[in-house]
């Protein structure tokens, strides 16, 4: 299996995508917008706020009843906010340090041989439902933020993982070749040619696990896990529709704010003549 | 725009040089004409292709030869309307192109390209049937034309009909790119760099298959190459080509050697006219040595006779079926009575006269006889080169070309 | 109760379920194919189209499931129509992305040869672009199937048909009996139905990809 190009090459922008075309339909990679390389790519994050704004402004000066009024209190919907911030940056950062060092460890030459039985798992393991694990891991550990997180880990790792792996495997051979002729010891050519050249790819992954993350973290409401997904599920529940729109509006905000911010850091910090 | 018109904006831009009589006698049954015609791309200044004027005649493989960003392709896509032209007209096989409907025109004129641009879902046999097939034609029909056309391009059909391209190798692959350009038997075709992306060897090949089917078909070909030997070699006539398909000259390669038309042609020649001419000419253009002949059964001293009545010093002795055996010298017949039989000094290996000059030469170079014999087919004598024979030659076609030039 | 009994006694309404899931998918995925096409079609000509096309796709698949599905629930009301119209709009991105690369990744000399060998407009479509650009495009549908298969589970919150039902049950009983079962039921189930999706689609792609372009 060969692994989809880094979000910046699957921007249809006529010649990116037919130099690898059959790479482009790996599940969870690359799906994101193309980020422009003007002043218009800051458009997005204005343009994200400015709603978010307008929405809350709209929201609070509506005719709202006591329930509803509570939930939408600036404080609360605040808390909410940072409570899915934490959930996802949390569990992004864990995912990173489980799914990084194991897909370097598992690319070496040594454990080639476990690459197909690996990447077999991660694809079975990328058909679970997020919503199982989710509720399946409450079931058995109990409700909670640090259930929720341990949830969105394990459903956000296995993809990372994959996306590390491929990321290396993609190094041209000829240049780790090119690196060991040249008398580097194994651990440098990972150090000095696979890793700087996978690069790319990783940081793709970064920001897929972000939004990957950003996403499964509005279920963690299910499970007390906090988060925005509160308001949907008490929108829900009480029947406040004002209520489960603007969990649903600030998600979905919240969710584009942070693709854009994982996109300018896959642009800012890809290694310079790549 | 009347003929007349036509004509002589032609010959205002002189670009036949000698050749633009050519323009008047037409462009025969299979020929195509470009009359005035101009491509401007929107929002360039200088057009691509600027007021050409040019014929090219049936059954003649045209070369159209010039640097990237002279217009040549661009020239040959105008002809089967893969590009519509600004103005001007233009005639293929008789019919106004512009009167007829391009995808129609296009599945009359055959169509090749660098890499042959063979689809790769489809087999050999779909590729090479789909212009019958999209003219309708039975399956049946269509099937054994298919397996004409590979054998014609020397392929065996029964091996090659059900691959896939990239089953070929890249010279294979451009044998069945040309089988599908020819497959409903159209009198043009058109062939844009056809060639140039596979090896010297294979290309080689390829060029001499080429000649061959063309001896066999006839068919009106405009072939876009920048590669100049592969124009002298392919070539019944080359135009060269300057910026805005400007045609600096359309003559005959031998005419293009020997006559450069302007200081541009001469550049794109890049000297060694000399080499080239050597290279496309062939032995039996040139005029031969005549030393006297004996044969074994000959009586020695009338070979003797023979010998001192040339200015050459000795005779060549030639076989039953005449092909040459044994140089003859005074010495070896001096005192023989009767035939001379086996006597004198066995003959280098023959030059044959459908060598170039290029191969004589090398010939002559290697081997340490002064003179060889020259045969033709079968081994028949013809005649007898010497480093001079070949020099003289291309004297004299430098000397004919100053003089043709001179009246013009 | 373990879980083997567990199932063997929800046999009926279990396979029902499954069922209805993977009709739901299937059903998804098939519009999003249809639309994801004509989309396709209608904008890989223009970069710039492809680009509005894709970021549009793009922004909607950003938005979380469960987030899209709440603000459908507005206009559409509870049950099959959310679950239907959020499924149809995620699998959508991949399919419209896919077609959008692989129609404009159909080398152009091909395009070029077909125009000339005198092949009309509708039939360089059909007999060159598409075929050559059907690998991408399948392998977005199989991207599409595995997402809607996923969030579909996530529409029963919204009482969508499918097998999400038995995870949000399972929720609903948390700490009761059969809370654990009813969940692993629901989830193990639409692994199996993913991977037999999937399986599907390698071997549609293996029939349908002709050899000459197989990878």
């Amino acid at each position: 299996m060969s692994g989809g190009p880094p979000p910046a090459a699957a921007a249809p922008s006529g010649e990116a995508p037919a130099e690898n075309p059959a790479a482009a339909g790996e599940p969870r990679e690359s799906l994101h917008t193309p980020t422009g390389r003007s002043w218009r790519s800051w458009l997005e994050p204005v343009a994200i706020v400015l709603i978010g704004a307008a929405w809350l402004l709209y929201v609070e000066n509506s005719d709202l009843d006591s329930i509803a009024r509570r939930s939408l209190a600036t404080r609360y919907v605040g808390q909410k906010t940072w409570e899915h911030i934490e959930l996802t940056v949390v569990s992004t950062l864990a995912v990173l340090v489980i799914a990084i060092p194991l897909g370097v460890l598992l690319s070496r030459r040594w454990a080639r041989p476990a690459t197909p039985f690996v990447l077999a798992v991660a694809n079975i393991g990328q058909s679970a439902p997020a919503i199982g694990v989710v509720v399946l891991l409450a079931v058995i550990w109990g409700i909670g933020f640090w259930t929720a997180v341990v949830a969105l880990v394990a459903y956000g790792v296995l993809p990372a993982l994959r996306n590390t792996m491929v990321g290396l495997q993609q190094v041209d051979p000829t240049l780790t070749d090119a690196g060991r002729g040249i008398g580097m010891s194994p651990g440098t050519v990972l150090r000095r040619v696979e890793l700087p050249l996978a690069v790319p790819v990783i940081l793709a992954g970064i920001r897929t696990t972000l939004v990957l993350m950003v996403g499964t973290a509005s279920i963690a409401a299910f499970i007390s896990g906090g988060g925005l997904g509160d308001l949907i599920t008490s929108g829900v529940s009480t029947q406040r529709t004002p209520v489960l729109l603007t969990g649903c509006v600030l998600i979905a905000l919240l969710a584009l704010l942070i693709d854009w911010l994982g996109g300018m850091a896959t642009r800012l910090l890809a290694p310079k003549g790549l | 725009m009347s003929d007349g018109g036509a004509r002589e904006a032609g010959g205002a831009r002189e670009a036949g040089g000698p050749a633009t009589a050519a323009e008047d006698d037409g462009a025969g049954r299979g020929g195509i004409r470009l009359i005035n015609v101009t491509k401007r791309y929107p929002g360039q200044g200088t057009p691509a292709v600027d007021d050409v004027t040019m014929t090219i005649r049936s059954g003649e493989i045209v070369v159209l030869l010039g640097p990237s960003g002279s217009g040549k392709t661009t020239m040959m896509r105008l002809i089967n309307r893969l590009i519509e032209p600004t103005s001007g007209k233009i005639i293929v096989a008789g019919q106004d192109a512009m009167g007829l409907d391009p995808t129609e025109l296009r599945r009359h004129i055959g169509y090749v390209i660098q890499n042959a641009g063979l689809f790769p879902h489809m087999t050999v046999a779909t590729n090479v049937g789909l212009v019958p097939q999209m003219l309708k034609w039975d399956k049946k029909r269509i099937a054994e034309r298919v397996d004409e056309l590979l054998e014609l391009v020397d392929l065996d059909p029964a091996q090659y009909r059900d691959r896939y391209p990239r089953e070929l190798s890249g010279g294979q692959q451009q044998r069945v790119g040309v089988a599908r350009a020819l497959g409903a038997d159209p009198p043009a075709m058109l062939m844009d760099e056809p060639f140039g992306a596979l090896d010297p060897i294979t290309r080689g090949n390829l060029q001499d298959s080429l000649l061959r089917l063309q001896e066999e078909l006839g068919k009106t070909i405009v072939f876009v190459t920048h590669d100049i030997d592969e124009a002298l070699k392919l070539g019944d006539r080359i135009a060269i080509l300057d910026k805005g398909s400007r045609v600096a000259q359309y003559a005959t390669p031998q005419e293009i050697l020997l006559n450069p038309a302007d200081a541009y042609v001469e550049q794109f020649l890049g000297g060694g006219q000399a080499m080239r001419l050597l290279q496309f000419s062939r032995v039996a253009d040139v005029p031969l040595q005549d030393v006297p002949r004996a044969r074994t059964g000959d009586d020695a001293a009338d070979v003797r006779r023979r010998i001192e009545d040339s200015e050459i010093g000795f005779a060549i002795v030639l076989d039953e079926r005449d092909r040459p055996v044994r140089w003859a010298h005074p010495e070896d017949v001096e005192g023989v009575s009767g035939p001379i039989g086996e006597r004198g000094m066995a003959v280098a290996p023959p030059i044959r006269a459908r060598d170039t000059l290029q191969q004589a030469l090398e010939t002559l170079i290697q081997i340490e006889h002064e003179w060889v014999p020259v045969v033709g087919p079968r081994g028949v004598y013809r005649g007898t080169v010497t480093l001079g024979t070949l020099q003289n030659a291309i004297k004299d076609m430098k000397d004919r070309a100053r003089t043709r030039r001179r009246p013009s | 109760m373990n879980f083997w009994e567990y199932l063997d006694s929800r046999r009926e309404r279990l396979q029902f379920e499954t069922w209805q899931h993977a009709s739901m998918v299937f059903q998804c995925v098939l519009a999003a194919l249809v639309l994801g096409l004509l989309i396709g079609l209608a904008v890989y000509r223009s970069g710039r189209l492809s680009a509005v096309a894709t970021s549009t796709a793009g922004v909607i698949f950003t938005v979380p499931s469960l987030a899209l599905l709440g603000l459908l629930i507005t206009p559409l009301g509870l049950g099959v129509a959310p679950s239907v119209v959020a499924l149809t709009l995620y699998s959508l991105l991949p399919i419209v992305r896919n077609t959008i690369v692989g129609l404009a990744g159909v080398d152009r000399t091909l395009v070029d040869a077909a125009r000339g060998i005198g092949m009309t407009r509708t039939a360089i479509l059909l007999r060159v672009e598409l075929p050559l650009a059907w690998p991408v495009i399948l392998t977005g549908v199989r991207v599409s199937t595995q997402l809607a298969m996923g969030i579909g589970a996530i529409a029963a919150y919204v009482s969508g048909p499918g097998l999400g039902e038995q995870i949000f049950s399972g929720l609903a009983r948390l700490g009761g009996a059969n809370a654990i079962n009813m969940t692993l039921a629901g989830t193990v189930l639409i692994i199996i139905l993913a991977l037999l999706f999937d399986g599907c689609f390698v071997l549609i792609g293996r029939l349908t990809t002709p050899r000459g372009v197989r990878v």
